[in-house]
Protein backbone atom coordinates (compact mmCIF):
# COMPACT_ATOMS: atom_id res chain seq x y z
CA UNK A 1 0.00 0.00 0.00
CA UNK A 2 1.06 3.33 -0.82
CA UNK A 3 1.74 5.46 2.49
CA UNK A 4 1.81 8.77 0.06
CA UNK A 5 -2.38 8.26 0.45
CA UNK A 6 -4.65 9.50 2.45
CA UNK A 7 -8.14 7.97 1.75
CA UNK A 8 -10.51 10.24 2.77
CA UNK A 9 -12.78 8.93 5.25
CA UNK A 10 -15.62 6.10 4.81
CA UNK A 11 -18.88 8.84 4.70
CA UNK A 12 -17.45 10.91 1.99
CA UNK A 13 -16.74 8.19 -0.57
CA UNK A 14 -19.00 8.17 -3.00
CA UNK A 15 -20.17 4.48 -4.81
CA UNK A 16 -16.95 4.17 -7.41
CA UNK A 17 -18.54 5.07 -11.32
CA UNK A 18 -20.45 2.10 -12.05
CA UNK A 19 -16.97 -0.27 -12.66
CA UNK A 20 -17.11 -4.08 -11.36
CA UNK A 21 -14.92 -6.66 -12.77
CA UNK A 22 -17.11 -6.32 -16.31
CA UNK A 23 -16.34 -2.51 -16.29
CA UNK A 24 -13.04 -3.44 -18.15
CA UNK A 25 -12.88 -4.92 -21.33
CA UNK A 26 -11.64 -7.98 -22.77
CA UNK A 27 -7.85 -6.85 -24.09
CA UNK A 28 -7.08 -9.24 -27.15
CA UNK A 29 -2.88 -9.15 -28.16
CA UNK A 30 -1.26 -9.90 -31.61
CA UNK A 31 2.46 -9.64 -31.75
CA UNK A 32 4.17 -8.27 -34.86
CA UNK A 33 7.41 -9.68 -35.70
CA UNK A 34 10.53 -9.20 -37.93
CA UNK A 35 13.74 -7.83 -38.82
CA UNK A 36 15.37 -4.89 -38.21
CA UNK A 37 12.84 -2.37 -40.49
CA UNK A 38 10.88 -4.83 -42.31
CA UNK A 39 8.25 -2.41 -41.56
CA UNK A 40 6.79 -3.64 -38.18
CA UNK A 41 5.50 -0.13 -37.02
CA UNK A 42 4.01 0.34 -40.27
CA UNK A 43 1.74 -2.08 -40.40
CA UNK A 44 0.48 -1.55 -36.63
CA UNK A 45 0.53 2.14 -37.67
CA UNK A 46 -1.98 1.25 -40.83
CA UNK A 47 -5.10 0.06 -38.69
CA UNK A 48 -4.31 1.56 -35.51
CA UNK A 49 -6.67 4.26 -34.37
CA UNK A 50 -3.51 5.89 -32.31
CA UNK A 51 -0.16 6.75 -33.14
CA UNK A 52 1.99 3.92 -32.74
CA UNK A 53 3.30 4.32 -29.17
CA UNK A 54 6.37 3.68 -27.64
CA UNK A 55 7.00 2.08 -24.61
CA UNK A 56 9.96 1.21 -22.76
CA UNK A 57 10.93 -2.39 -20.91
CA UNK A 58 13.80 -2.43 -18.59
CA UNK A 59 16.14 -5.46 -19.54
CA UNK A 60 18.25 -4.85 -15.99
CA UNK A 61 15.17 -5.43 -14.19
CA UNK A 62 12.13 -6.91 -16.12
CA UNK A 63 13.20 -9.94 -18.00
CA UNK A 64 16.42 -10.72 -17.02
CA UNK A 65 15.17 -10.91 -12.96
CA UNK A 66 18.27 -9.72 -11.89
CA UNK A 67 18.81 -7.56 -8.88
CA UNK A 68 22.49 -5.73 -8.63
CA UNK A 69 21.73 -4.62 -5.19
CA UNK A 70 19.50 -6.62 -3.09
CA UNK A 71 16.16 -5.08 -3.87
CA UNK A 72 17.40 -1.39 -4.31
CA UNK A 73 18.18 -0.86 -8.13
CA UNK A 74 20.83 1.40 -8.28
CA UNK A 75 21.37 1.23 -12.20
CA UNK A 76 18.26 0.99 -14.36
CA UNK A 77 19.83 -0.75 -17.27
CA UNK A 78 19.50 -0.46 -20.68
CA UNK A 79 15.84 -0.05 -21.70
CA UNK A 80 14.31 -1.75 -25.08
CA UNK A 81 11.81 0.47 -26.95
CA UNK A 82 8.59 -1.52 -27.73
CA UNK A 83 6.16 0.12 -30.49
CA UNK A 84 2.33 -0.77 -29.90
CA UNK A 85 -1.16 0.25 -31.35
CA UNK A 86 -4.79 0.17 -30.20
CA UNK A 87 -8.03 -0.71 -32.14
CA UNK A 88 -11.09 -0.21 -30.40
CA UNK A 89 -13.52 -3.10 -31.49
CA UNK A 90 -16.54 -2.33 -28.94
CA UNK A 91 -17.14 -1.20 -25.77
CA UNK A 92 -16.26 -4.66 -24.47
CA UNK A 93 -13.01 -5.62 -26.20
CA UNK A 94 -10.15 -3.91 -27.28
CA UNK A 95 -6.98 -4.99 -29.59
CA UNK A 96 -3.70 -4.16 -29.14
CA UNK A 97 -0.91 -4.45 -31.85
CA UNK A 98 2.89 -5.02 -30.67
CA UNK A 99 6.16 -4.67 -32.75
CA UNK A 100 8.87 -6.91 -31.40
CA UNK A 101 12.05 -5.20 -31.00
CA UNK A 102 13.71 -5.76 -33.82
CA UNK A 103 17.06 -7.18 -33.21
CA UNK A 104 17.92 -10.51 -32.53
CA UNK A 105 19.50 -9.99 -29.06
CA UNK A 106 15.80 -8.57 -27.44
CA UNK A 107 14.74 -12.11 -28.00
CA UNK A 108 14.80 -12.73 -25.03
CA UNK A 109 11.99 -9.97 -24.69
CA UNK A 110 9.72 -11.85 -26.49
CA UNK A 111 8.55 -14.38 -23.67
CA UNK A 112 7.03 -11.23 -21.73
CA UNK A 113 5.73 -9.99 -25.43
CA UNK A 114 3.64 -13.15 -26.51
CA UNK A 115 2.51 -14.13 -23.04
CA UNK A 116 -1.34 -13.92 -23.41
CA UNK A 117 -1.30 -13.11 -27.51
CA UNK A 118 -3.60 -14.94 -29.94
CA UNK A 119 -0.72 -15.13 -31.95
CA UNK A 120 1.89 -13.29 -34.14
CA UNK A 121 2.29 -12.21 -37.68
CA UNK A 122 5.91 -12.30 -38.88
CA UNK A 123 6.55 -9.91 -41.73
CA UNK A 124 8.97 -10.85 -44.53
CA UNK A 125 11.53 -8.37 -46.40
CA UNK A 126 12.34 -10.95 -49.12
CA UNK A 127 15.91 -8.82 -49.76
CA UNK A 128 16.66 -10.09 -46.19
CA UNK A 129 14.51 -13.32 -45.76
CA UNK A 130 16.90 -14.89 -43.34
CA UNK A 131 16.07 -11.49 -41.29
CA UNK A 132 12.37 -13.36 -40.32
CA UNK A 133 14.22 -16.97 -39.31
CA UNK A 134 14.36 -16.37 -35.41
CA UNK A 135 10.77 -15.01 -35.63
CA UNK A 136 9.63 -17.68 -37.28
CA UNK A 137 11.79 -20.42 -35.33
CA UNK A 138 9.80 -18.80 -32.35
CA UNK A 139 6.34 -18.97 -33.07
CA UNK A 140 6.93 -23.04 -34.23
CA UNK A 141 8.91 -23.54 -31.08
CA UNK A 142 6.30 -22.31 -28.67
CA UNK A 143 3.00 -23.57 -30.74
CA UNK A 144 1.62 -20.02 -30.98
CA UNK A 145 -0.18 -19.27 -34.02
CA UNK A 146 1.03 -17.30 -36.56
CA UNK A 147 0.59 -15.71 -40.46
CA UNK A 148 3.75 -15.07 -42.42
CA UNK A 149 3.83 -11.83 -43.89
CA UNK A 150 5.87 -11.08 -47.04
CA UNK A 151 5.87 -6.74 -47.28
CA UNK A 152 5.26 -5.45 -50.48
CA UNK A 153 7.15 -2.14 -50.25
CA UNK A 154 7.42 -0.70 -53.54
CA UNK A 155 3.69 -2.47 -54.57
CA UNK A 156 5.32 -5.07 -56.22
CA UNK A 157 6.93 -8.12 -55.11
CA UNK A 158 10.19 -10.16 -56.43
CA UNK A 159 9.19 -13.71 -54.78
CA UNK A 160 6.26 -15.78 -55.36
CA UNK A 161 4.36 -16.55 -51.28
CA UNK A 162 5.26 -20.33 -52.56
CA UNK A 163 8.95 -19.64 -53.24
CA UNK A 164 8.62 -17.74 -49.69
CA UNK A 165 7.11 -21.18 -48.08
CA UNK A 166 9.68 -23.14 -49.34
CA UNK A 167 12.87 -20.54 -48.34
CA UNK A 168 10.98 -21.13 -44.57
CA UNK A 169 9.87 -24.05 -44.86
CA UNK A 170 7.07 -23.10 -42.72
CA UNK A 171 4.23 -26.11 -42.18
CA UNK A 172 1.64 -26.17 -44.29
CA UNK A 173 -1.29 -24.80 -41.89
CA UNK A 174 0.80 -21.41 -41.56
CA UNK A 175 -0.19 -19.02 -43.92
CA UNK A 176 1.88 -17.44 -46.36
CA UNK A 177 0.48 -13.98 -47.36
CA UNK A 178 1.58 -10.75 -49.63
CA UNK A 179 0.90 -8.00 -47.59
CA UNK A 180 1.44 -4.45 -48.32
CA UNK A 181 2.23 -3.00 -44.27
CA UNK A 182 1.12 0.75 -45.43
CA UNK A 183 -2.42 -0.91 -47.61
CA UNK A 184 -5.28 -1.24 -44.03
CA UNK A 185 -7.43 -3.69 -46.50
CA UNK A 186 -3.91 -6.05 -46.58
CA UNK A 187 -3.14 -5.69 -42.65
CA UNK A 188 -7.01 -6.18 -42.14
CA UNK A 189 -6.90 -9.50 -44.15
CA UNK A 190 -3.57 -10.51 -42.51
CA UNK A 191 -5.32 -10.08 -39.03
CA UNK A 192 -8.06 -11.61 -39.83
CA UNK A 193 -6.46 -14.97 -41.51
CA UNK A 194 -4.02 -15.02 -38.12
CA UNK A 195 -7.35 -14.99 -35.81
CA UNK A 196 -9.00 -17.80 -38.05
CA UNK A 197 -6.48 -20.08 -37.52
CA UNK A 198 -5.91 -19.29 -33.86
CA UNK A 199 -9.88 -19.76 -33.46
CA UNK A 200 -9.55 -23.23 -35.47
CA UNK A 201 -6.63 -24.49 -33.44
CA UNK A 202 -9.14 -23.27 -30.45
CA UNK A 203 -11.86 -25.25 -31.62
CA UNK A 204 -9.61 -28.54 -31.95
CA UNK A 205 -8.37 -27.79 -28.34
CA UNK A 206 -11.92 -27.63 -26.80
CA UNK A 207 -13.34 -30.73 -29.19
CA UNK A 208 -10.22 -32.88 -27.89
CA UNK A 209 -11.50 -31.93 -24.65
CA UNK B 1 19.47 11.73 -3.20
CA UNK B 2 16.67 12.11 -5.68
CA UNK B 3 18.36 14.09 -8.93
CA UNK B 4 19.79 12.22 -11.05
CA UNK B 5 23.40 14.29 -11.53
CA UNK B 6 25.70 10.75 -11.54
CA UNK B 7 26.87 8.84 -14.44
CA UNK B 8 24.15 9.77 -17.07
CA UNK B 9 25.02 13.44 -16.55
CA UNK B 10 22.82 15.71 -15.94
CA UNK B 11 19.58 16.44 -17.90
CA UNK B 12 20.48 19.91 -19.46
CA UNK B 13 23.66 18.23 -21.13
CA UNK B 14 21.52 15.89 -23.10
CA UNK B 15 20.15 16.14 -26.60
CA UNK B 16 16.92 17.55 -26.35
CA UNK B 17 15.37 14.57 -28.40
CA UNK B 18 16.62 12.31 -25.65
CA UNK B 19 14.80 14.19 -23.33
CA UNK B 20 11.42 13.36 -22.79
CA UNK B 21 9.12 14.59 -20.25
CA UNK B 22 9.98 12.32 -17.78
CA UNK B 23 11.08 13.75 -14.29
CA UNK B 24 14.67 14.21 -13.23
CA UNK B 25 14.20 11.32 -10.64
CA UNK B 26 15.26 8.22 -11.66
CA UNK B 27 12.73 6.16 -12.81
CA UNK B 28 12.64 2.94 -9.84
CA UNK B 29 12.72 6.21 -7.34
CA UNK B 30 9.23 6.13 -8.12
CA UNK B 31 8.70 2.86 -6.77
CA UNK B 32 11.25 3.21 -3.61
CA UNK B 33 13.05 0.91 -5.52
CA UNK B 34 11.08 -1.88 -5.66
CA UNK B 35 11.19 -3.85 -9.12
CA UNK B 36 7.93 -5.89 -8.34
CA UNK B 37 4.31 -5.77 -7.67
CA UNK B 38 3.04 -8.19 -4.47
CA UNK B 39 0.59 -8.70 -7.27
CA UNK B 40 2.61 -10.63 -10.00
CA UNK B 41 3.81 -8.81 -13.06
CA UNK B 42 0.78 -7.36 -14.88
CA UNK B 43 0.62 -7.66 -19.03
CA UNK B 44 1.49 -5.21 -20.99
CA UNK B 45 -2.27 -5.22 -22.56
CA UNK B 46 -4.06 -5.21 -19.34
CA UNK B 47 -6.42 -2.88 -19.19
CA UNK B 48 -6.63 -0.53 -15.63
CA UNK B 49 -9.75 1.18 -14.93
CA UNK B 50 -10.02 3.79 -12.03
CA UNK B 51 -12.15 2.65 -9.02
CA UNK B 52 -12.03 6.66 -8.02
CA UNK B 53 -12.15 10.03 -9.51
CA UNK B 54 -8.93 11.81 -8.94
CA UNK B 55 -11.03 14.36 -6.17
CA UNK B 56 -10.82 11.24 -4.15
CA UNK B 57 -7.28 10.74 -4.48
CA UNK B 58 -6.22 13.30 -1.18
CA UNK B 59 -2.64 13.71 -1.31
CA UNK B 60 -0.90 11.03 -3.92
CA UNK B 61 2.45 11.44 -5.42
CA UNK B 62 2.22 13.15 -9.23
CA UNK B 63 2.24 9.78 -10.58
CA UNK B 64 -0.62 7.96 -8.94
CA UNK B 65 -3.12 11.12 -9.72
CA UNK B 66 -1.95 10.99 -13.38
CA UNK B 67 -2.90 6.97 -13.62
CA UNK B 68 -5.89 7.68 -11.69
CA UNK B 69 -7.05 10.20 -14.41
CA UNK B 70 -6.20 8.31 -17.22
CA UNK B 71 -7.52 5.33 -16.32
CA UNK B 72 -11.28 7.04 -15.91
CA UNK B 73 -11.57 4.77 -18.75
CA UNK B 74 -10.07 1.56 -19.37
CA UNK B 75 -6.12 2.39 -20.02
CA UNK B 76 -3.74 -0.52 -20.48
CA UNK B 77 -0.29 -0.98 -18.23
CA UNK B 78 1.73 -0.31 -21.89
CA UNK B 79 -0.14 2.65 -23.04
CA UNK B 80 0.02 4.60 -19.42
CA UNK B 81 3.79 3.67 -19.55
CA UNK B 82 3.88 5.48 -22.82
CA UNK B 83 1.92 8.25 -21.63
CA UNK B 84 3.73 8.82 -17.98
CA UNK B 85 7.10 8.42 -20.32
CA UNK B 86 8.11 6.26 -17.63
CA UNK B 87 9.88 2.16 -18.05
CA UNK B 88 6.64 -0.30 -18.26
CA UNK B 89 8.45 -2.02 -15.00
CA UNK B 90 7.78 1.24 -12.78
CA UNK B 91 4.41 1.70 -14.03
CA UNK B 92 3.39 -2.03 -13.36
CA UNK B 93 4.78 -1.08 -9.46
CA UNK B 94 2.87 1.94 -9.03
CA UNK B 95 -0.39 0.26 -10.55
CA UNK B 96 0.04 -2.80 -8.28
CA UNK B 97 -0.09 -0.14 -5.29
CA UNK B 98 -3.16 1.47 -6.50
CA UNK B 99 -4.70 -2.05 -7.03
CA UNK B 100 -3.55 -2.49 -3.21
CA UNK B 101 -5.38 0.87 -2.34
CA UNK B 102 -8.16 0.14 -4.11
CA UNK B 103 -8.08 3.10 -6.68
CA UNK B 104 -8.09 0.88 -10.01
CA UNK B 105 -8.59 -2.81 -10.43
CA UNK B 106 -6.57 -4.59 -13.67
CA UNK B 107 -7.85 -7.32 -16.22
CA UNK B 108 -5.21 -10.14 -16.63
CA UNK B 109 -6.34 -11.56 -19.94
CA UNK B 110 -3.72 -14.56 -19.38
CA UNK B 111 -5.39 -15.76 -16.10
CA UNK B 112 -8.46 -16.78 -17.66
CA UNK B 113 -6.90 -17.83 -20.56
CA UNK B 114 -8.74 -15.56 -22.94
CA UNK B 115 -6.64 -15.14 -26.24
CA UNK B 116 -7.84 -19.41 -26.35
CA UNK B 117 -11.57 -18.92 -25.14
CA UNK B 118 -13.21 -20.08 -29.02
CA UNK B 119 -16.42 -17.32 -27.87
CA UNK B 120 -13.91 -14.52 -27.82
CA UNK B 121 -12.01 -15.41 -30.51
CA UNK B 122 -15.15 -15.21 -32.41
CA UNK B 123 -15.87 -11.68 -31.38
CA UNK B 124 -12.45 -10.44 -32.05
CA UNK B 125 -12.78 -12.20 -35.59
CA UNK B 126 -16.02 -10.84 -35.92
CA UNK B 127 -14.35 -7.27 -34.98
CA UNK B 128 -11.85 -7.18 -36.76
CA UNK B 129 -13.68 -8.76 -39.88
CA UNK B 130 -15.90 -5.03 -39.00
CA UNK B 131 -13.10 -2.63 -39.09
Amino acid sequence: MHSEFAPPAPDTVPAPPAPGPTGLPVSMKIVVAGGYAVGKTTFVGTISEIEPLTTEADITVESLGVDFAGGVSTKTGTTVAMDFGRITLGPDMVLYLFGTPGQDRFLFLWDELVRGAVGGIVLVDTRRIEDCFPAVDYFEHLGIPFVVAVNLFNGVYRHHPREVREALAVPANVPVVLCDARNRLHVKETLVLLVEGALRRAQMAGAAV
Amino acid sequence: MSWETGDHGTPEVRPAADLPRRTVVRPYMLTRGRTTSSLGVFELHAPVLALVVPGQLGRATPEDRMIVELCQTPMSVAELAARLHTPVGVVRVLVGDLVDARMVQVRQAGDRAEHRDVRLLERLLEGIRAL
